[in-house]
C-alpha cells in the first residue's frame, strides 16, 4: 500500500491541510476522504500543502480536481502550496490544474 | 472348586496373553493406533472374560483423561468421554498411579455415568506408565458380580505395558509427522521476488531432540518495505510447531500495523504472555526500508545476524541490542537498532541449531559461521554455510537459515518487474524504479519525470486492462546510450477511462518523456517510454 499522512490545522480564517507521502491509485480515495473530513461548511478558505508529497500522479490529482469543483460550489477559497520543481508542482502544471486554482510556492 | 477353576482360567489367560503379545509385532504394523487398541481390548476381554474394556489417554496438558479406545462400551469413545484427573474411578487410578479395584459401581465411585447406565457391577483398572510418566489408564468391567484378584490385576498390568509400548511408538511417529507437516506448511514455499534483493533459505528439522519451533519468514509491506523474520520457540514436537505457527502469523499482523520492529515484538511478547503463558521464544525482526539503505532490527534474545560487506573485510556479527526473549515477563522494553547492508553485501539470519554442537563452545560454531559467510549470491552463501556447519552430520536440533544479498543494481543491467495488476503494486514498482534509476545515474527531475510517466502507464494497466480476475503488469527498464527505455506491458484490453477527472494520463506521459509509443494487439497493450538522462548512465 501507498502511504500518505494528512494533517489538518484549523486557523481563524483558513484551514491548512498538509499532505505528506505518496498518492496514487492505491490510496487516493483514502486521502480524499481525509481531506473532505477536514473541511466543514463553516470553512472560509482552505490551503493544501503539497510540499512534502514525494509522489503524485494523475490519479492523485483526481482528489484535487474534485476538491476544486466542490469548493467552488461551496464558495470556499482554495490554494495549493507546491514549491517549484517539486513532484506535485510538476503534475499540477502538466495537468492544467494550475489554471483553475492559485498555486503558491511555499507555506509562508 | 473356585480355586481350581481360577487356576485353569489363569493358565488359559497366559496362553491368551501370548496372542496379545503377538499383536504388537510387526505383522500388525499397518494398523493405526485406534485399530490396534481395539484389537488388544478385544483379546483382553476374551482373556479376562470381562464385558467392557477401555483405554483413556492423558490429554496434552495432563488435566484430563480422554476415552481413546473402548470395547463393550464403545459409546465412551463416540461421546468423547473426558474424566478429570483425580475424579471418579479412572481419575483415581491416574492420580494415584496404581491399580484400583471396585466392587461397587455408583455415583460415589465413578465419574462416568455411562458405566452406571451399562449396569457394570465390578471394575479393575491400572495406570499406563511410560518411562515413569503416567500417559493414561486401562480398565475392565463386569456386568455380573465379580471380585477381581491380584492375578487378574497383574495380567491387566502386563497388557497395559503392551498398550503403552504400542501406542508410544505410533503416537510419536504421528506427532512427528504432524509437526513436520505443520512446519513445512508454514515455511514460505517460495520466497517473494524483490527486485534488488536476492534471498535464500534453509530449514532442516531436528533429528535428535525432534522437530522444534524454528522458523523464518519474508514478506513485503506497504511502500516497498520488506520484513525478515527468524525465530525459535523453546521446546520440541508438535506443541512447539503450533506455538511457532501462531507467533508467525501474529508477527505478520503486527508488522502491518507498526513500522517499528521493537513495537512489533513488544506486541508479540504481550500476545504470547497472555495466550500461551509458559512458552518462550527468541525472535528477530528486521525491517528493510524501500531504499534498502536502512535496516531496523529488533532482537528478542536471538543470536545477532552476520553481515559481510564487499571489500574483503570479512564477515562480522551485526552490532545490535539484544533484548530478552519473548515470554519471560510482561512489560519488557524493546529496542530497534539500525544495521546497514551495503550494495553487494550479505546479511545472514540463523537459529542456534546451526552453530551449536554437543561438547563444543558456541564461539567455535560462530567462528565457523563467520568464516563461511562472504558477500556473494545468497544461494551460494546458503550452500557454503550448510556445507561448512552441517556437512554430513544429522542435525540434533532444528536449523533455520535466511540469507539476504543486496544485489548490485544498475551497471546497465535491465530491471525486470512482474507485478500483479493491483493498486498496491504501484508503490513497489516505484521503489524498485527509484533504486534502479539512482544506480544508473539518473537524478533530480529526470527521476520524477520518469516515475510519473511510468505511473501513468501502469495505472492504466491496473485500472483498465483486466476484468475482476486481474492479471499481470510487466515493466522493463533498460539503459542504452544515455536513454532510459521503459516498456510497460499487459495482456488485457484497455477499456475507455470511466468517471470524471480522468484521461490526463497520456498527456502527462507525453510531456514527461521524449517519446511515447503505444501498441495494442490481440495479446495486450505495450507502452514504450523513452527519456534521456544527463548522467549518461554513469553514477
Amino acid at each position: 500500500m501507498t502511504e500518505a499522512i494528512v494533517t489538518t490545522t484549523l486557523g481563524p480564517d483558513r484551514t491548512d491541510i498538509a499532505i505528506r507521502g505518496e498518492i496514487d491509485l492505491a490510496n487516493f480515495a483514502a486521502v480524499q476522504a481525509q481531506v473532505n473530513q477536514a473541511i466543514d461548511n463553516r470553512t472560509i478558505a482552505v490551503r493544501i500543502d503539497l510540499t512534502d508529497v514525494t509522489f503524485i500522479d494523475s490519479t492523485g490529482l483526481r482528489v484535487l480536481f474534485a476538491l476544486v469543483a466542490t469548493l467552488e460550489r461551496l464558495q470556499v477559497g482554495l490554494e495549493l502550496c507546491a514549491p517549484e520543481s517539486s513532484p506535485a508542482r510538476r503534475v499540477i502544471e502538466l495537468s492544467g490544474l494550475s489554471s483553475l486554482v492559485r498555486v503558491v510556492p511555499d507555506g509562508g | 472348586m473356585e480355586g481350581s477353576g481360577r487356576d485353569a482360567g489363569v493358565v488359559d489367560a497366559t496362553e491368551r496373553l501370548r496372542q496379545i503379545e503377538a499383536l504388537t509385532d510387526a505383522a500388525l504394523a499397518h494398523l493405526n493406533v485406534e485399530d490396534l487398541l481395539d484389537e488388544l481390548l478385544d483379546r483382553l476381554r476374551d482373556t479376562l472374560q470381562v464385558d467392557t474394556a477401555a483405554v483413556l489417554l492423558l490429554d496434552a496438558d495432563g488435566s484430563a483423561l480422554i476415552a481413546t479406545a473402548a470395547r463393550g462400551i464403545e459409546e465412551e469413545v463416540r461421546q468423547g468421554v473426558r474424566i478429570p484427573v483425580r475424579k471418579g474411578f479412572a481419575g483415581r487410578i491416574a492420580a494415584e498411579a496404581r491399580p484400583v479395584i471396585l466392587d461397587r459401581v455408583d455415583e460415589t465411585t465413578v465419574a462416568n455415568p455411562l458405566l452406571i447406565a451399562k449396569g457394570i457391577r465390578a471394575m479393575a483398572g491400572v495406570p499406563l506408565i511410560d518411562s515413569g510418566e503416567l500417559v493414561g489408564v486401562l480398565h475392565v468391567g463386569s456386568i455380573s458380580d465379580r471380585e477381581f484378584g491380584t492375578e487378574e490385576v497383574e495380567l491387566l498390568q502386563m497388557v497395559a505395558d503392551r498398550v503403552t509400548g504400542a501406542t508410544r511408538a505410533r503416537l510419536a511417529a504421528t506427532e512427528r509427522d504432524a509437526a513436520l507437516a505443520l512446519q513445512r506448511s508454514l515455511m514460505p514455499s517460495r520466497l517473494p521476488e524483490i527486485a534488488g534483493l536476492d534471498l535464500a533459505a534453509r530449514y532442516i528439522p531436528g533429528g535428535g531432540k525432534g522437530i522444534g519451533g524454528d522458523w523464518y519468514d519474508v514478506f513485503t509491506l506497504s511502500g516497498g518495505r520488506v520484513g525478515l523474520v527468524i525465530g525459535d520457540v523453546s521446546g520440541h514436537g508438535l506443541k512447539a510447531a503450533v506455538v511457532m505457527g501462531r507467533l508467525r502469523s501474529a508477527l505478520r499482523a503486527y508488522a502491518l500495523e507498526s513500522s517499528d520492529p521493537a513495537e512489533v515484538l513488544r506486541r508479540l511478547d504481550a500476545k504470547l504472555l497472555h495466550f500461551e503463558p509458559g512458552e518462550m521464544a527468541t525472535v528477530q525482526f528486521a525491517l528493510i526500508d524501500p531504499s534498502f539503505n536502512r535496516i531496523a532490527v529488533s532482537s528478542a534474545g536471538h543470536l545477532p545476524p552476520v553481515v559481510a560487506a564487499p571489500g574483503g573485510a570479512g564477515a562480522g556479527l551485526a552490532d545490535i541490542i539484544a533484548d530478552p526473549p519473548l515470554g519471560v515477563r510482561p512489560g519488557i522494553p524493546r529496542s530497534s537498532t539500525e544495521v546497514s547492508l551495503p550494495v553487494g553485501g550479505v546479511l545472514c539470519f540463523y537459529t542456534d541449531g546451526l552453530i551449536e554442537r554437543r561438547g563444543e563452545s558456541i564461539d567455535t560454531g560462530l567462528d565457523r559461521l563467520l568464516q563461511s559467510v562472504r558477500p556473494a549470491r545468497s544461494e551460494e552463501v546458503a550452500v557454503e554455510v550448510m556445507a561448512h556447519l552441517v556437512g554430513a552430520t544429522m542435525a540434533e536440533d532444528d536449523i533455520a537459515l535466511l540469507a539476504v544479498h543486496r544485489q548490485v543494481e544498475g551497471a546497465s543491467d535491465p530491471l525486470v518487474l512482474h507485478l500483479p495488476a493491483q493498486p498496491d503494486a504501484l508503490a513497489r514498482l516505484r521503489s524498485a524504479a527509484r533504486r534502479w534509476l539512482a544506480a544508473n545515474g539518473a537524478e533530480g527531475e529526470e527521476v520524477d519525470e520518469i516515475l510519473l510517466a511510468v505511473a501513468e502507464a501502469s495505472t492504466n494497466v491496473v485500472e483498465h486492462a483486466y476484468g475482476p480476475g486481474g492479471g499481470e503488469l510487466a515493466v522493463l527498464f533498460e539503459l542504452a546510450d544515455g536513454v532510459v527505455t521503459i516498456t510497460v506491458r499487459d495482456h488485457g484490453h484497455w477499456r475507455e477511462a470511466r468517471g470524471t477527472n480522468r484521461g490526463r494520463g497520456l498527456l502527462i506521459m507525453e510531456r514527461c518523456t521524449d517519446d511515447v509509443r503505444i501498441h495494442r494487439d490481440a495479446d495486450g497493450t505495450t507502452v514504450v517510454l523513452r527519456h534521456a538522462i544527463a548522467g549518461e548512465g554513469k553514477p
